[in-house]
């Protein structure tokens, strides 16, 4: 540490008073009137008016709202396995190959810098009933399929599209969690005699644990989060099926005029996402001493 | 020996095909942009290329009160300028929590942390609640405002500012140099990568901003390309070239960018596994 004097101090200070002014105002602001919408009643005129815990016991009578949680359970049947497997193949496969490295993990990865809007526009087109996909589908087959205008097909072309999106971007976490296992240890395990299927199961796996975890935390965060998809896309329907918690709470807040019920959606929404995670964390996770 | 050789080979030609086709719908979509409006869904290589979709956004567009030029410069403007600001707030708030010993840095270090546990869609409504009793809805003020600082950055120059001795601050400090001058080109420039993950994720992050800018931005004049672009896809859906068009303007800036700073966006990845 360096000394101190007072030219120091204040400079200090100066940064700090900056750096609290601005969390006071964008953080600790709206974080006092999201506990106070909470528990009241509101619709953006007058004084909010307290109503205790109604809001609370509202959402869980709230069929809507039940609707969307099973939706997001559907999206997370999907998108954690498709994400977790796609992209654990991904960065063994990676660690493989010798030439055109570079070249796949850019045309991956590019995929990940897509803006949301502007991808949910390109798949909307590509998976069109007219569109591209469904006419060679319709030219081997002679059907088309529904990507996104089927009630169960919809929240799986969604995922499908996500995990275009990021598998490349979890590949490569997975990828340096793989560079991290010295190659003394498989050396080992084959000339001992152990198969290729043995050594994945026993070592690679294990020793991932702390890159798989990441990904699926990453994942789930990701699942409660997602909007800009369905909304470009399905804007929620078809039956409801592609509604997600932030649609919901957008719609609620601005579409059916009730900011202090949205907000309880979005609180809602944080709480499931955090307490799923650590649920995963506990169940999942594994200390790994690499020596 | 023989058959590893096949299985490499084989393994190669399939990563190689799927990486051609992980690439495939930006060559469709960059193409359909460029085909005449009928031909979009049914050829790949069309009969003649067009500029017709870039001339009705680049000109036409105005007319029907979508200015997508504008919402290109606006999406540019407030993202550079969200940009330029976190790396530097998170450079000088970082030093100062790292480098300067005071009664409050322990806390509020540990406060940025918990502030990380929150995600951004907690705080949307009250957000926007603060924007409209300050009478900053429809402005660009919305949009840059709340994103001046950033935990997540702060915490990234703190961490890395930790690792650098002293004693490069100490002989600075005897050559004369002022606080200011010690951060924007002693230790910025140390920490060059730190810095370029930092504007990087910013940048790509408020480029690709959706739900916020739709809640508090709907003045057509103002509003980042992706709002526009997705209003425009609304209303507009039968002009497909256009909106296609309009896609591959949003795209470019971030793959330019993601090109150009691949290496860091490769260091960013792996510094996420803790």
């Amino acid at each position: 540490m360096a000394s101190l004097s007072a030219k120091e101090k204040r400079f200090g200070t100066g940064i700090i008073a900056f750096y609290l002014t601005h969390t006071a105002i964008f953080w600790g602001y709206p974080f006092v009137w999201m506990v106070m919408l909470a528990f009241s009643r509101w619709r953006f005129v007058g004084r909010p008016t307290f109503v205790g815990l109604a809001n609370f016991l509202r959402i869980l009578q709230d069929s809507n709202f039940i609707r969307i949680v099973l939706n997001t359970l559907n999206f997370l049947a999907y998108l954690i396995p498709m994400l977790l497997i796609s992209s654990l193949i991904f960065a063994i496969a990676l660690s493989r190959m010798r030439y055109f490295k570079t070249f796949v993990v850019m045309s991956f990865l590019v995929a990940n810098v897509s803006s949301g809007v502007a991808y949910s526009i390109m798949f909307s087109n590509l998976f069109a009933v007219n569109g591209p996909l469904n006419r060679i589908v319709y030219s081997l087959f002679g059907f088309t399929i529904p990507w996104f205008s089927d009630p169960r097909l919809a929240v799986f072309s969604i995922c499908l599209i996500v995990t275009w999106k990021f598998v490349g971007y979890y590949g490569m976490i997975i990828y340096a969690g793989l560079q991290a296992i010295p190659s003394s240890l498989f050396e080992a395990a084959k000339m001992d005699g152990a198969s290729n299927w043995k050594i994945f199961w026993t070592i690679t796996l294990p020793l991932l644990n702390p890159s798989l975890i990441t990904v699926t935390v990453f994942a789930t965060t990701l699942t409660f989060g997602i909007f800009t998809e369905p909304y470009m896309i399905t804007g929620g329907g078809p039956m409801m099926r592609t509604m997600t918690l932030l649609i919901y709470m957008y719609d609620t807040a601005f579409r059916r005029i009730d900011p202090s019920y949205a907000t309880v959606v979005a609180i809602a929404t944080a709480v499931m996402s955090f307490s799923l995670v650590i649920v995963i964390r506990r169940i999942f996770e594994r200390e790994v001493a690499l020596v | 020996m023989k058959r590893i050789k096949i299985f490499d080979l084989f393994l190669h030609a399939v990563m190689i095909s799927l990486a051609l086709v992980w690439i495939y719908p930006y060559l469709w979509l960059f193409m359909s942009s460029f085909k005449p409006a009928r031909e979009i869904f049914t050829t790949f290589v069309p009969s003649r290329f067009t500029l017709e979709h870039y001339e009705f956004i680049f000109l036409m567009s105005g007319r029907l009160g979508r200015p997508f030029v504008r919402a290109l410069l606006n999406s540019v403007f407030v993202a550079s300028t969200v940009t330029f600001s976190v790396v530097m707030t998170s450079a000088f708030v970082g030093f100062t929590l790292a480098k300067i010993r005071f009664a409050l840095s322990r806390l509020i270090f540990n406060f940025i942390l918990y502030q990380m546990l929150f995600p951004g869609f907690m705080f949307l409504i009250p957000l926007f609640i603060l924007v409209r009793t300050f009478g900053l809805m429809n402005s660009y003020l919305a949009l840059i405002l709340p994103g001046l600082l950033s935990s997540w950055g702060t915490f990234m120059f703190a961490q890395s500012f930790k690792t650098i001795p002293d004693d490069y601050i100490d002989a600075a400090k005897l050559d004369g140099a002022n606080r200011f001058w010690i951060v924007l080109r002693v230790m910025l420039p140390l920490t060059r990568s730190t810095a370029s993950i930092v504007g990087l994720f910013t940048f790509i992050g408020t480029w690709d901003n959706f739900l916020w800018p739709l809640m508090v931005m709907k003045d057509y004049k103002k509003m980042p390309l992706a709002v526009l672009l997705a209003t425009f896809n609304h209303e507009y859906a039968g002009y497909v070239g256009p909106v296609l068009a309009g896609a591959v303007l949003q795209t470019i800036p971030m793959v330019l960018i993601f090109l150009i700073l691949r290496k860091y966006f490769l260091q960013g990845i792996s510094m996420s596994l803790r």
